[in-house]
């Protein structure tokens, strides 16, 4: 358990003259289920769009699978890209294509598989989304946002990866689609031995499936630990952060 | 890492697979000519994914239905994955086909679809004509702002390419008015499109305004002022055009060229012209609206749509210019 599969080393980054990120360094091992959260502008999903090789940071190292991803050839990069899956917020799927073809297409891409039989893996991803048979041949503006949302994990599944990463997973879903999510996640997690790494702002998520969490504050890594653990911080974002659900709490009590 | 293989036992009915088995692995199937596979061995197996796990189960178990054969040797968490795999593998065999229609079929939809775009065309202008007759009672509502803005982008940005092309290309102006006017359909309907998917359309209406007044009709009037204004401009250029070529390839003076142009070309003509501008200007506007108002939440179906507006716009042109042709041969014109 002890192999690091992503390793980030003293970023810097600066974006329109601000400074996002001072020296951020985080590793995660095999098998974790991690989550990043922090306050808005933290730089969350800057650091994600960094670590998946969409944006440059000034300066520092970040290593998926002990291979560096600032240093990668493109052709190095696409190999890499083949080992990790990413869930963008909104899904981000085809609107031209259908369901299926949508979650096939990494297999088109990458492999030399003749297409009915990628068309085949991708209904056994859809599948092991939680999702009904009939979803494949329909388009993405025909369905829900949960829907939408378990699409865009089957297509980030459906090269087998090691590694998925999640920006936002819940956000946008109803609580009891939210809860399904992080459930269907976790068991995915669990059955294929995935390591994910999720951004959010979803405490419900943080208190059910994360094994633990990374806080980002000032451009740095704040702290990291347990969910139990974090709350002892003496932080005032995190006491915030965490108050706002025991308020909840008190009051679901009080009824 | 070693390669994944299979070898298969025809008397025994044993599949022994071993190495990494992923999804890469589908070419070291061996041909199983309709034996059964009794005994699925996996005891050598060294990696095994959901794709691997599939292409062994299909193979073994061409119908999900069909039983699955004995699993022999497999490592524990191999064979959670396998039978997680078995459990979800019900949807991938059955092929959904989507349904292929007939010949009767693709007609009947097809007329039914272009009778529902009829009926809606139809529909929109009524919807148009009531909010024209509001907003003529409350003339307070008129969208000034927007309807300047869209009298500048449609007239005054035009204004240099119908002057070079119809400088360039002459008398031709008939058809690349059509044409100019065509494009800027095809900008309302992509600009219009994208507002509705990113619900701008919807925030407009829930604002208490209406997208007709706010959006359409100052596009239409726009179009309405700009056209015949452009067609003039066209007009003259095209003449000047005409008469530079005269002069310096067929030697007909500047004097002749215009004392001759009198004779042959009467007012008639270009009243003719200048009459047909605001007609088509009216029906080009009004299917750029109403296809960019009912495009639909993705963004494939702005391209579509757009695509869609020139095509009718070019329909509508060719309608028009048949039905005014034969209105003047009855007026006698």
């Amino acid at each position: 358990m002890s192999e690091t599969v992503l390793d980030v080393r003293d970023i810097h980054t600066t974006l329109g003259g601000n400074s996002i990120h001072r020296g951020l360094s985080l590793t995660v091992a095999r098998g974790e289920v991690i989550a990043l959260i922090g306050g808005s502008g933290t730089g969350k999903s800057v650091l994600l769009r960094e670590i998946i090789g969409l944006l440059k940071p000034q300066a520092g190292h970040i290593k998926l699978f002990g291979e560096s991803v600032l240093d990668s050839t493109p052709a190095q990069m696409n190999q890499l890209r083949q080992r990790f899956g990413v869930l963008f917020q909104d899904g981000a799927l085809f609107s031209s294509l259908s369901v299926e073809d949508n979650v096939a297409t990494p297999l088109f891409e990458h492999t030399d598989l003749p297409h009915p039989l990628c068309r085949q893996l991708a209904r056994l991803k859809l599948a092991l989304a939680g999702l009904p048979a009939d979803v494949g041949i329909k388009r993405p503006s025909e369905l829900s946002g949960g829907m939408r949302k378990r699409v865009a994990l089957a297509r980030a599944l459906v090269l087998d990866p090691e590694l998925l990463f999640l920006d936002e997973p819940t956000s946008g879903l109803d609580p009891i689609s939210a809860r399904a999510f992080d459930t269907l996640i976790r068991l995915l997690a669990d059955n294929l031995g995935l390591t994910v790494f999720l951004v959010t702002h979803d405490l419900d998520t943080l208190f059910s499936i994360i094994d633990r969490v990374i806080v980002l504050a000032d451009g740095r890594v704040l702290g990291s630990g347990t969910v139990a653990e974090l709350k002892q911080f003496d932080d005032p974002w995190l006491n915030d952060y965490f108050s706002a659900r025991a308020r909840e709490e008190e009051t679901l009590d009080g009824n | 890492m070693t390669a994944a293989a299979a070898h298969f036992d025809a008397t025994q009915g044993v599949l022994i697979a071993s190495g990494a088995w992923r999804v890469d692995a589908a070419a070291a199937l061996p041909r199983l000519d309709g034996h059964i596979v009794r005994v699925l061995d996996g005891t050598a197996i060294t990696q095994l994914d959901t794709n691997g796990a599939w292409l062994l189960l299909n193979a073994v178990r061409p119908q999900p239905d069909d039983p699955l054969p004995e699993l022999r040797g497999f490592q524990p968490r191999h064979l959670s994955l396998l039978n997680l795999v078995a459990e979800h593998a019900a949807t991938t065999a059955a092929r959904i086909e989507p349904p292929r229609a007939g010949l009767l079929e693709t007609v009947g939809r097809s007329s039914y679809a272009v009778a529902r775009h009829i009926s809606g065309l139809v529909r929109f202008i009524g919807q148009l004509t009531l909010e024209l007759g509001q907003l003529i009672r409350k003339p307070e509502n008129w969208r000034w702002r927007e309807l300047g803005a869209q009298v500048s982008t449609v007239f005054v940005g035009a204004i240099p390419i119908v002057i070079g092309m119809m400088f360039l290309l002459g008398v031709v102006f008939a058809y690349l008015l059509g044409s100019q006017a065509q494009q800027y359909g095809a900008a309302i309907t992509a600009q219009l499109g994208t507002m509705k998917v990113n619900e701008e359309i919807d925030a407009i209406t829930t604002l208490g305004l209406s997208p007709l007044a706010v959006l359409v009709i100052p596009r239409i009037l726009a179009l309405l002022i700009a056209l015949p204004l452009l067609v003039f401009i066209g007009d003259i250029a095209g003449v000047i055009g005409g008469m530079l070529v005269a002069q310096a390839q067929l030697d007909i003076s500047t004097y002749m060229f215009v004392d001759r142009m009198e004779s042959v070309l009467r007012l008639k003509t270009l009243m003719v012209g200048i009459l047909k501008g605001p007609v088509f200007a009216v029906f080009i506007a009004l299917i750029a609206c109403r296809m960019g108002l009912s495009v639909s939440r993705d963004a494939s179906s702005v391209g579509a749509h757009t695509t869609s507006t020139v095509v009718q716009s070019l329909v509508a042109i060719i309608i028009l210019n048949a039905i005014f042709a034969v209105m003047f041969v009855r007026m006698d014109i």
